[in-house]
């Protein structure tokens, strides 16, 4: 009885929200996209990072945007359902797709990406690259992320590995997606109807009724759940948005850096042999070569303080909101994690009653 | 004076006669716990005190005359001057000496990890230490790598051609005085060129303002908090 009363103010919130029923006319190839937070490819050997030229910080931040910009190009194609970025790994997403960036360094871009779709089936794993043009090179179209090309191109991978699931495998992963949900939440109610091979494939055993109140709770809840995730991925775009610019800028200094350096070999290579070896000239070229080659990395480190100077206070707003929404969520998750259990357990008993009755 | 040259005789016998070791060995690049000496501050150029170039090169003259003349001893008796190759060598290496020790403040931050000495008009140094061990900088332009000898910093620049840069920073123990030696050596020259130069601290009047750098509206500063 208890329980009942305690479900009552999330059932209220949930009523408000537009019931989705599994097997209710949807377009199945249009399925809901979970972008997770990138892994920012950080080694936690600290002294790689100089030479590597890798600044955690920034890499951080870019592990928060770029997956905004993926998401961006999804959305944008239309070709899928709700596309979120969310910081944590969906695994019971209809396509979760996580990433980890392996080189950003202004002229490169390299991110590995790897999605998986709710029945565990691997649709893509593979490193996308994509090089941008330096000074005097022609310039493809940037939309701010400055690798518009790498983005399409995992679109692309997405659109032909559902291009080779036909209509009922889709559908297959759409209600696969809803039971690990609701196995997560209700492992008693709904820990019949999935089977897992042990290799991480989900097979679905039986669907629940129609009409099974649980279900229904339990799609209810995922609504509400989306309502947050919604919240989560609109911190990520206000991100976006904020710190484009600076990022914008943040590459173009990068790239400028390594045009510098190719400069420095030029210089250094046309000044090779021009003086005697052991002359002041000779050793004052030595000595330049390193100083410059120096001085162009330490702008850098100074350009990588003053980006995080300006985009810190931005990012650890939006991780401070996000760690409330969380908070929040996994509290309600927790409760309705309880709650549920309790109902199955308190219908089960209901319907026991009622079949041993007189 | 007549120490200082004695100073720097001395120094160029024991460089011409003992075996060539490492500036910095593996022992010196490892730190357990703190850094062994603090040298964070400004420090401001003491002119009163330090090596005068053409002195150490007229010094250097006269040991190159010295070790020409032994060699040449059983031929030909006599003062000997150095070779014009010697002396065009040696030159080559006071002059540079001269340019990286030019910078009238040294601006020296330092943490648990890490010290940069910051230089006008050149990069600057870093000695930055991983888990207790020194950690180099490498390209391929040359590699520099630091360590501590006792409570001594021993930076060293190792450039194509035998050519060599090796600071070593001495804090007084009140840590109001600074030392840098430079030495500047390299293959084509017989003896290494050492320069000493003396520092003082001084305190930097706070500033009217709080600065800091951003990407996109370069340095912004306000008299209270700075609010992008």
């Amino acid at each position: 009885m208890t329980g009942k009363i305690g479900l009552f103010p999330v059932f209220v919130m949930c009523c408000l929200l537009q019931q989705q029923v599994l097997g209710e006319v949807r377009d199945v190839a249009a399925l809901n996209v979970s972008l997770t937070e990138f892994d920012p490819g950080v080694p936690d050997d600290r002294s790689l990072h100089r030479d590597l030229q890798i600044f955690p910080r920034i890499r951080e931040v870019e592990a928060k945007f770029l997956p905004f910009v993926l998401r961006e190009t999804l959305a944008r194609s239309g070709e899928w359902g709700a596309v979120r970025v969310v910081t944590e790994p969906d695994p019971a997403a209809e396509v979760e797709i996580s990433g980890s960036i392996i080189r950003s360094d202004g002229e490169h871009l390299e991110i590995r990406i790897r999605a998986v779709d709710a029945t565990g089936r691997e649709w893509v794993d593979r490193t996308f690259s994509s090089r941008l043009a330096l000074a005097g090179e022609e310039r493809a179209a940037d939309t701010g992320s400055g690798q518009a090309g790498l983005y399409e191109e995992i679109a692309h991978s997405l659109r032909e590995a559902r291009g080779r699931l036909d209509d009922r495998a889709l559908r297959r992963i759409i209600e696969t997606s809803l039971l690990r949900y609701a196995f997560e939440l209700a492992p008693s109610a709904f820990g019949e109807y999935l089977s897992d091979d042990g290799n991480g494939l989900f097979s679905i055993e039986r669907l629940p009724a129609r009409n099974d109140p649980m279900l229904d709770r339990i799609e209810r809840i995922r609504l509400t759940e989306y309502v947050i995730t919604d919240n989560v991925d609109a911190k990520f775009r206000e991100l976006h948005e904020e710190i484009a610019s600076t990022y914008a800028l943040w590459r173009e200094y990068r790239r400028k850096s390594i045009e510098y350096d190719r400069q420095n070999a030029r210089r250094a290579e046309d000044t090779r042999s021009d003086a005697a070896r052991g002359s002041y000239e000779a050793v004052k070229n030595l000595y330049d070569n390193y100083k410059w080659d120096r001085v162009t990395a330490q702008e850098q480190d100074r350009l990588a303080i003053a980006f995080n100077n300006e985009v810190g206070p931005v990012v650890d707003e939006m991780e401070a909101r996000i760690a409330e929404l969380e908070g929040w969520v996994d509290d309600k998750y927790a409760e309705w994690h309880r709650l549920l259990e309790e109902l199955f357990d308190i219908e089960t008993e209901l319907n026991r009653g009622t079949a041993t009755a007189p | 004076m007549l120490r200082t040259r004695t100073i720097i005789l001395l120094n160029l016998l024991i460089v011409a006669c003992t075996p060539a070791r490492p500036v910095i060995d593996e022992q010196m690049m490892r730190i357990d716990g703190e850094m062994p000496a603090d040298f964070s501050g400004s420090w401001e150029r003491d002119y009163s005190r330090g090596d005068d170039v053409n002195q150490v090169l007229r010094d250097i003259y006269y040991y190159l005359s010295r070790t020409a003349a032994d060699r040449a001893y059983t031929t030909r008796p006599g003062p000997v001057q150095p070779s014009s190759r010697d002396m065009q060598s040696i030159t080559a290496l006071a002059r540079l000496a001269e340019l990286i020790t030019r910078p009238q403040v040294l601006t020296i931050s330092q943490n648990d990890q890490e010290i940069t000495v910051d230089r006008k008009d050149d990069f600057s140094l870093l000695c930055a230490f991983y888990d207790g061990v020194a950690k180099g900088t490498e390209s391929g332009y040359g590699t520099e790598i630091c360590g501590w000898d006792g409570d001594q910093l021993v930076s060293h620049l190792i450039l194509p051609d035998g050519l060599q840069v090796t600071h070593r920073f001495t804090v007084s123990r009140d840590r109001q005085q600074l030392r840098v030696v430079t030495t500047v050596s390299s293959s084509s020259a017989r003896v290494p060129f050492t320069l000493r130069r003396f520092y003082k601290k001084f305190e930097r009047l706070p500033p009217d303002f709080n600065c800091i750098e951003t990407l996109s509206m370069k340095r912004v500063c306000s008299t209270g908090e700075i609010e992008l």
